[in-house]
């Protein structure tokens, strides 16, 4: 019996064997490359009135600057849809964009404006988000502004900073060769600038507060260096710090209620922290034989960045908010300064100098590694987007000052603004609350 | 019997009840006549006396007299009358009382014309008297006979009453011994036919028993001529089930032999199909694993990974296939938890379409009815 047994097994496992073989095909797929996300997006309809602003175009422009996505061409846009009924999906699949934007822009007055947009997905033929708007012909542009902030954050997963702003110091030279000074606020592309004051002396270092409502800022109005903070809406504002010698580079902490700055009230430039509720002082720093400047808070509003010459060369440390020893945190290359923390506190830019040429590069506070993320030359005052994944810098082209954004990632660099007048020191602000 | 005696009885009662009170009746009025007589008041005839003359008494005496001869024939009269009268009333014996009322009225009446007229006499009354005590007593006996006659006829119709009693008990005696015989003779009947009846009974149990034997024997014959044909079909099947056995055993013997062959065959066969089978499976194996490679260039080619895809991450999808190769259906068989993720590895999949298929048609239909599961990592 047994051998039959044997023999029958046999002969089973050599009929199964091929079944094995039909299990189903399984493929990995790893790596991928980020590219990019191919969007349609179908400039909206209109009605009634022009609209002043082109929404789509505002929207289409955000998504592209962020390069996470890639608008497909207005030329290749196979039927221009403003309804969903209108819209056939095999189209779209056809051109591979994973998503499609169609929209609607009307006005009755030329002064109030309805918009309506609708997000799809098209392999799954779905509306994956639509709403609509009433707005005022002047709120367009945010409006459209926002309208990329959801798309965006539908699409990846994260949210956008388009509606954010950021604020710079520009300088234009009088035709008697004096010049002029004006610290401004912007749409976070750049677009819409609006001063919120004028000086004939320097401005320098506009920092935001978390709340985003208010700006401090150091002036030399008075014909020396005093920090103030000021009300956005109201322009109000007051100086909070105007000590004797240096006062410069205030930072706001997380919890809106302090500020880092620079002193040198007892001689050498020190780290401070001045409670702004009180005028409460407290020392950070206590270095003699060196510059300690440029303090920016951790984002959990215990330590410090800043930037000291202690080592002989400009280099990164990080210290107690309430003082104590400060760690270096930087040691690739001979100069690293003006640091900025990412939201989420792992990633630190900076200006890095490689070869006499001043590059932003970010440092990975947990592995310390290195990535210079631009190949101009001049870059200063890096500044993290709220939502961590672009860094708003000053450089030069043509010996005057502009405004650039890089990805973290490096790949996306681009322009901001089209201003004629030296732009620098910029700083983006918060989410908006 | 008895009955009849007691109505005989009580007719015979209510009779002589009758005659009684006819009786009584009778010598009622017989009394309320005579009062008159007995009543006289002497104490009227002093106030006439005084006026009395010869003449005039002679008349009178004469007048008297004829007055008095001619009473005495009527009364003489009445008395037969009254005779007469007491006669029919005793011979109308069933009449009723209201007659004999009638005849004391008429007595009354009679006893007051003879007060007026008692009145009118005065000298005479001692003869009155005298010849009133002898018809009184004439009187008095013909009451007498009349009871007497009376007794004897209340006698006779006692003993005619009796011998009609004693006459209809000899009838009832007579009735009686006719029914006890009749009785008799029915008891007697009866009994003969009972014992007939018992005569029958016992001939039909007889019957019966003898039937009962018969069956009983025929019972027994049928028993054992069906244990006889048990029997012989027992042995039938037996033999059968032998038979049966037997051809079972050789029929299991050569399909063993039959089955031993074949499978031999059939492992041959199998040998032959498995090695055939396996070389195919290495071939579509083959040809899959250049394929899987294909479609993984590709399908990597169109993955815009989303640039917050973080390491670990994973998301497993199942795709369907249509022959000229187009995605029929993609589905997150397992979730990376970020939808942005998953949609991402979807599309990547949607966007490749339509996919490259195995040059070789078993590595294409199996493809097309298995599908491909893709796993998608962000690094």
């Amino acid at each position: 019996m047994a051998p039959n047994v044997l023999r029958y097994l046999l002969v089973m496992l050599a009929i199964l064997l091929p079944l094995q073989a039909n299990a189903v095909l399984k493929i990995e797929i790893t790596g991928g490359s980020a590219t990019a996300l191919p969007i349609a997006i179908v400039p909206f309809g209109s009605e009634g009135y022009a609209a002043p602003e082109n929404v789509s175009d505002i929207i289409s422009n955000d998504l592209a600057s962020s390069g996470r996505f890639a608008p497909v061409e207005k030329r290749d846009l196979i039927s221009q849809p403003h309804e969903s009924q209108q819209v056939n999906f095999a189209d779209w699949r056809l051109l591979r964009s994973e998503g499609l934007l169609i929209g609607k822009v009307s006005s009755q007055d030329g002064e109030n404006y309805q918009v309506q947009f609708q997000l799809f997905d098209v392999y799954k033929a779905e509306q994956l988000v639509g709403k609509r708007y009433n707005v005022p012909a002047s709120g367009l542009r945010n409006l459209a502004h926002q309208i990329a902030d959801i798309v965006y954050e539908t699409l990846t997963g994260e949210k956008g900073v388009f509606a954010t702003r950021l604020a710079f110091v520009t300088e234009m030279k009088n035709a008697d060769g004096s010049k002029r000074f004006a610290l401004q606020v912007s749409d976070a592309d750049g677009a819409n600038p609006r001063t919120v004051l004028q000086s004939t002396q320097p401005i320098m270092s506009p920092n935001w507060a978390p709340d985003g409502e208010q700006l401090t800022y150091v002036t030399f109005e008075n014909s020396k260096a005093e920090v103030y903070v000021q009300q956005l809406s109201s322009g109000r504002r007051n100086s909070v710090a105007s000590f004797k010698g240096l006062n410069s580079a205030p930072a706001w902490s997380p919890d809106g209620k302090k500020l880092a700055l620079t002193l040198s009230k007892n001689g050498n430039p020190e780290i401070y922290v001045l409670e702004l509720a009180t005028g409460n002082l407290s020392r950070v720093t206590h270095n003699s034989g060196a510059i300690d400047t440029e303090a920016v808070w951790m984002p959990n509003g215990r330590e410090i960045l800043f930037t000291s010459d202690r080592g002989g060369r400009p280099q990164i440390y990080r210290v107690d908010a309430e003082g104590g020893r400060a760690e270096r945190v930087t040691f690739e290359g001979g100069y690293n300064a003006s640091a900025d923390i990412s939201p989420d506190g792992r990633t630190m830019a900076m200006v890095h100098a490689v070869n006499g040429r001043f590059h932003i590069a970010i440092q990975d506070l947990q592995t310390g590694a290195v990535q210079v993320l631009t190949d101009t030359t001049a870059d200063e005052s890096p500044s993290f987007a709220p939502n961590g994944r672009m860094i708003l810098y000053a450089t030069e082209q043509k010996g005057r000052g502009i405004l650039a954004a890089v990805s973290v990632d490096g790949r996306i660099k681009q322009r901001l603004g089209e201003s004629g007048s030296a732009v620098r020191e910029p700083a983006w602000s918060p989410f908006r609350r | 019997m008895k009955k009849a005696f007691v109505e005989n009885f009580l007719a015979g009662s209510y009779s002589l009840l009758l005659h009684l009170a006819l009786v009584v009746l009778l010598i009622v009025g017989l009394e309320s006549t005579s009062t008159p007589q007995l009543a006289s008041d002497p104490s009227v005839e002093i106030v006439q006396a005084t006026v009395l003359d010869e003449v005039m008494v002679e008349q009178e005496m004469a007048r008297l007299e004829e007055i008095e001869q001619k009473e005495r024939d009527e009364e003489k009269q009445r008395q037969q009358q009254v005779e007469d009268k007491l006669k029919q009333t005793q011979e109308e014996l069933a009449r009723k009382e209201r007659e004999a009322l009638d005849l004391a009225e008429r007595a009354e009446m009679e006893k007051q014309r003879l007060q007026k007229e008692a009145e009118a006499e005065k000298l005479r009354i001692a003869e009155l008297e005298k010849q009133r005590a002898q018809e009184e007593q004439k009187k008095l006996e013909a009451e007498k006979q009349r009871q007497l006659e009376e007794q004897r006829k209340q006698k006779a119709e006692q003993e005619r009453i009796a011998a009609e009693q004693k006459r209809k008990a000899e009838e009832e005696a007579k009735a009686k011994a006719e029914a006890e015989r009749r009785e008799q003779e029915a008891a007697k009947a009866k009994a003969e036919a009972e014992r007939k009846a018992e005569e029958a009974r016992k001939r039909q149990a007889e019957e019966e028993a003898k039937r009962a034997e018969e069956a009983k024997r025929k019972a027994e014959e049928e028993r054992k001529k069906a244990e006889e044909a048990k029997r012989k079909a027992e042995e039938e099947r037996k033999r059968a089930e032998e038979e049966a056995k037997r051809k079972a055993a050789e029929d299991a013997k050569r399909k063993a032999e039959e089955a031993r062959r074949k499978a031999a065959e059939q492992m041959i066969q199998d040998q032959l199909a498995a090695e055939a089978a396996e070389s195919n499976r290495r071939r579509v194996a083959g040809v899959l694993n250049i394929y899987a490679q294909q479609i993984q260039s590709r399908v990597k080619q169109y993955w815009s990974k989303p640039a917050n895809a973080k390491a670990g991450m994973l998301v497993t999808l199942e795709v369907k296939l249509i022959p000229g190769g187009d995605v029929r259906s993609v589905k997150v068989i397992k979730s990376s938890g970020d939808p942005v993720f998953d949609r991402s590895a979807e599309n990547a999949v949607y966007k490749a379409a339509p996919m490259p298929m195995p040059s070789d048609p078993d590595a294409t239909q199996q493809i097309l009815s298995e599908g491909i599961q893709f796993e998608f990592k962000p690094e």
